[in-house]
């Protein structure tokens, strides 16, 4: 059959493309291993030129691969099917780039991008180093190609190509029977997860992907010295790019804590969800094999340690992509990656294996060649304390990836366990007191000098700082009204503890770069990125600590008048449903639901809710509006609401706003009929929740009353209405004859769900017509959050960062 | 190496210590009738909603009142209560796990995870049902 309006020759180029990066691959790993291995240097050298022709044909097919996706995405093309589920003509421009994350394709596509470019850069760097070091690389790229190239071998698919067509995906489907398909039926695609648009989900995959993709050169590096057995030579030029892993897999971590604390409405930037310990996991890894590298570096010790801690890293990047991509996490998490089925999953526990093997047996043939200092280290020395704190975060890091991969042990032994009631609260409390000791490690390690260190130095040295901590955080403590009880005074004396530790912490870094560096930034970068790690901690604990719901509800309804028993005092519950224009107290603030957006771009709903501070000194600086949003995404049943928070940021403080329901008043049947009664000027009338007073009636016709053009007669009544908890509003519903064609004018009183209106009119009497319907009321149901000092946790993140490259800055030039 | 060992095994000790302590926090999965049978514990229940019996949630009468009947994939059904908002997609959900504990005749729930059709982009039945259907669109 001949289909009308396809463009088949991107889609062609694009599969060649992603064939030749595999081949490139393929073939410049098989270069980069002969090179390593020839013992002859002529040979050597030749292959090793090979290698570099193919990994540079690689690093640019797989650009070209890249620019092609991006054109059919960018063009509309929805006969592919990347194109078809993850975009659509109305997507704003800068969200093209998302749809490339968004599917599991493009984000192996950025994967490879990046340990592409890092691999170009190795080349150039390297040295000595470049062949083992590339083969590695070069392997790991024909992993990650072919998870692109979709061709079967014999009856198994090996791999998924983003360049598939519809019609070829779904044969059976009756559209493509018909010739013009294209053109009558798949005019639009499904378009990007709501979530994903957001400029953060722009910014952070990039990043996060650069983070997994920077943790196979220390392992290259790694199995590098295992390999030409030199044990101890990878660590020094490993060491800049060791640092350059920690600070972007951090960076690209907390990145995504941001997006989620600003767009997911689970309250806050970390919820110990899977696909968030997953990527921990290997920076904990890394960070903890940076300090045992730096240990050896200076000392000779713990080169055993690095070999376990930077492989473990990678090894675990690629564990924390099986648990996140092959849906094995399924029913633990809100995170939707899924699986593509079980092909990928044994794609990637193939690449898994073949990794986790290849270390292994390098190492346990090496064993007993690998260096090693029988004389064991000083309790007084700066190594003994880094190599304690790494074994530390080794731990955390295996706590948190046991619990992770709960829902991957129930398939493989068919059991069926799960993190109970409390998920926050099983990785917390063991977290609390890494927290302790990791930043009283990090607080006074620095003090201590290699090999040994006399108490004197380090008590001259600490002595300020420690005094400055008592008082700073014996303040922060005594007055900061850190009382979270949740979990008991066991749990609160932790938090003050761990509070006090990282303060110390903070402050002795600080106190390090003035008195000990004198100063010296450029040779710092290691106490700039402990006082932000540390300032991290302090804002950790201080914002979840004190986080606070404002929306709570101890009635279980904000409506007066209306009582419900289900909300306790001591289990508040979050919800609060504001009704358009009526002031409800929520804790100490005054919110108003004002307005919402009736332009519905992209199917979305912009609504206006004002803040009044309830601390009457602050006059009209207590007044803000704040702007969550929602998309109506189109379900079996009408409309959906999928909200997005709006924020109002403080440098002190956050306030967090989300829509959890919204009454569309367009999605409403009105049931309700009027009650209609004959009345009089002064007459009452009482309706379900209060009563009407007719206090005036005005009536008027032409004959009498020139000023009326318009119509011949006019009846204008005005009512008050008081509600039974005592509120009044008022109305002035009207009736009009013209030719003796009727015609009203309704009013309505939305907090008491009435419309009111005149049905007839006789000179001083009107027929009031009342009616309760649901219809009339606009409402929303809302949640609320404060979140106290959630900047020192994002100044943390930056100051560890530039620490980090600080740090690499210094090693690179030495 | 002493210290380092002893530091190691202390470390170490602590972690199992850790992980022993869990037990009382590992919780399974549970069908409606297990899950009966445990009244009072908390637990996982696998199930979809049953959409022959109206969701019951009016934020105007309560904002944190939601109740719906779940059935399970052997048959068995409950009524399940949820003091928070109503999920969004909870409609249009094909599964939902239910965290939380059955109380008398009633699974009194902590938390929802729904899984939506929406969120399945990348499975290829899902795919083929959000298909746009020739016999229907062309009239």
């Amino acid at each position: 059959m001949q289909y009308e309006g396809e463009h088949l020759l991107i889609g062609q180029i694009g599969h060649f493309l992603v064939l030749l990066s595999l081949v490139s691959a393929i073939v410049a790993s098989i270069s980069f291993y002969k090179s390593t291995q020839s013992k002859e240097l002529q040979q050597a050298q030749n292959w090793l030129k090979l290698g570099r022709i193919s990994f540079w044909m690689q690093a640019l097919t797989v650009i070209a691969v890249f620019v092609t996706l991006y054109l059919v995405i960018y063009n509309h093309y929805f006969e592919y099917k990347y194109a078809h589920q993850h975009s659509k003509r109305s997507l704003d421009i800068q969200y093209l780039m998302s749809c490339f994350w968004e599917g599991q394709e493009g984000s192996f596509m950025l994967w490879a991008f990046w340990q592409g470019m890092l691999g170009l850069v190795l080349m150039r760097t390297a040295r000595e180093w470049e062949a083992p070091v590339m083969g590695v690389i070069s392997l790991a790229q024909v992993f990650l190609c072919s998870f692109l190239v979709g061709i079967y071998f014999f009856d198994i698919r090996i791999g998924t190509s983003p360049f598939v067509l519809m019609r070829n995906e779904f044969p059976d489907a009756p559209i493509f029977k018909d010739p013009s398909y294209l053109l009558k039926y798949l005019t639009d695609g499904n378009g990007l997860n709501i979530l994903l648009q957001n400029y953060w989900m722009v910014i952070h995959p990039p990043i996060l992907f650069l983070g997994f993709a920077s943790a196979i050169v220390p392992f290259a590096f790694a199995i590098a010295g295992l390999w030409k057995k030199d044990f101890g030579g990878w660590v020094k030029p490993a060491l800049p790019w060791t640092l350059f892993c920690g600070g972007i897999l951090g960076l690209g971590i907390m990145m995504g804590a941001a997006w989620a604390y600003e767009s997911l409405t689970f309250g806050g930037y970390w919820a110990w969800d899977p696909v968030e310990n997953a990527s921990m996991v290997p920076w904990l890894l890394t960070v903890a094999g940076l300090h045992t590298m730096l240990v050896y570096k200076s000392t000779g010790y713990s080169l055993k340690a690095s070999f376990v801690f930077i492989p473990l890293g990678y090894l675990l990047v690629l564990y924390s992509t099986f648990l996140t991509r092959t849906g094995v996490l399924g029913d633990t998490s809100v995170h939707s990656f899924t699986g593509e089925g079980n092909s990928l999953y044994w794609h990637l526990l193939f690449m898994i294996l073949t990794f986790s093997i290849i270390t292994i047996v390098l190492y346990f043939v090496n064993r007993k060649a690998i260096p090693e200092i029988k004389k064991e280290e000083s309790m007084n020395s700066r190594e003994f304390w880094m190599f304690v704190g790494s074994l530390l975060f080794f731990v955390a890091a295996s706590y948190i990836i046991i619990l992770t991969s709960l829902a991957f042990a129930n398939k493989l032994f068919g059991t069926q366990w799960a993190i109970g009631q409390d998920v926050e609260f099983v990785y917390n409390r063991v977290m609390i007191l890494v927290t302790i000791v990791i930043a009283l490690l990090s607080a006074i390690t620095q003090y201590y000098k290699y090999k040994d260190t006399t108490r004197k130095y380090i008590w001259s040295n600490l002595f300020i700082p420690t005094v400055i901590t008592l008082v700073i955080a014996g303040l922060i403590s005594f007055f900061g009204n850190i009382d979270y009880d949740k979990y008991g005074i066991g749990f609160l004396v932790a938090i003050h503890v761990a509070l006090w530790a990282a303060i110390y912490s903070t402050i002795t870094n600080a106190f390090y770069i003035f008195k000990v560096m004198k100063g010296n930034l450029k040779a710092a970068g290691a106490s700039i990125s402990h006082v932000g790690f540390a300032l991290m901690l302090v804002g950790i604990l201080i914002s979840s600590a004190k986080k606070e719901l404002v929306s709570i509800n101890r009635t279980g309804i904000a409506i007066p008048g209306l009582k419900d028993v289900k909300g306790k005092d001591e289990n508040p519950l979050e919800n609060i449903t504001l009704i358009q224009g009526v002031p409800t107290e929520m804790g100490r603030y005054t919110v108003t639901y004002e307005a919402d957006s009736a332009v519905k771009k992209n199917d979305r709903v912009f609504f206006k809710i004002s803040f009044v501070s309830n601390d009457s000194t602050q006059g009209n600086k207590g007044k803000f509006y704040v702007y969550p949003n929602a998309f109506l995404v189109k379900g079996e049943k009408g409309m959906n609401l999928s909200s997005n928070p709006g924020a109002q940021h403080y440098l002190t403080h956050d306030i967090f706003v989300y829509i959890t329901s919204w009454l569309n008043p367009d999605n409403i049947k009105d049931t309700a009929s009027f009650q209609r009664y004959w009345v009089n000027k002064g007459d009452t009338v009482f309706y379900s929740k209060g009563y009407i007073v007719v206090d005036n009636i005005l009536y008027a016709n032409k004959h009498d009353n020139k000023d009326l053009p318009v119509v011949d007669s006019a009846w204008v009544s005005d009512l008050k209405i008081v509600s039974n908890d005592g509120r009044g509003y008022t109305a002035q519903p009207a009736y009009f004859v013209t030719n003796n064609q009727p015609s009203v004018k309704i009013d309505t009183v939305f907090t008491q769900n009435l419309l009111l209106t005149i049905g007839n009119a006789k000179e001083d009497k009107i027929e009031l017509g009342i009616k309760e319907s649901d219809a009339v009321m606009r409402y929303i149901t809302l949640k609320a959050y404060l979140f106290p000092y959630i900047n020192v946790l994002w100044i943390g993140v930056i100051l560890m960062v530039i620490g980090f490259g600080v740090s690499i800055f210094k090693r690179i030039k030495r | 190496m002493k210290k380092l060992q002893i530091a190691a095994l202390v470390v170490i000790a602590g972690a199992i210590a850790g992980l022993l302590t869990l037990t009382k926090d590992i919780t399974t999965y549970d069908s409606i009738a297990s899950a009966r049978k445990k009244e009072g514990r908390y637990v996982h229940l696998i199930a979809r909603l049953d959409k022959s019996i109206p969701v019951v949630y009016d934020p105007i009468k309560d904002p944190n009142y939601l109740s719906f009947q779940a059935i399970d994939s052997l048959g068995a059904t409950t009524k399940v209560i949820y003091h928070n908002a109503k999920p969004a997609e909870l409609e249009h959900s094909d599964r939902v796990v239910l965290k939380g504990q059955m109380n008398g005749q009633v699974f009194e729930c902590k938390e929802i995870l729904l899984k939506c059709p929406s969120k399945y982009k990348d499975d290829p039945t899902q795919q083929l049902k959000n298909l746009p259907n020739a016999v229907s669109s062309s009239n």
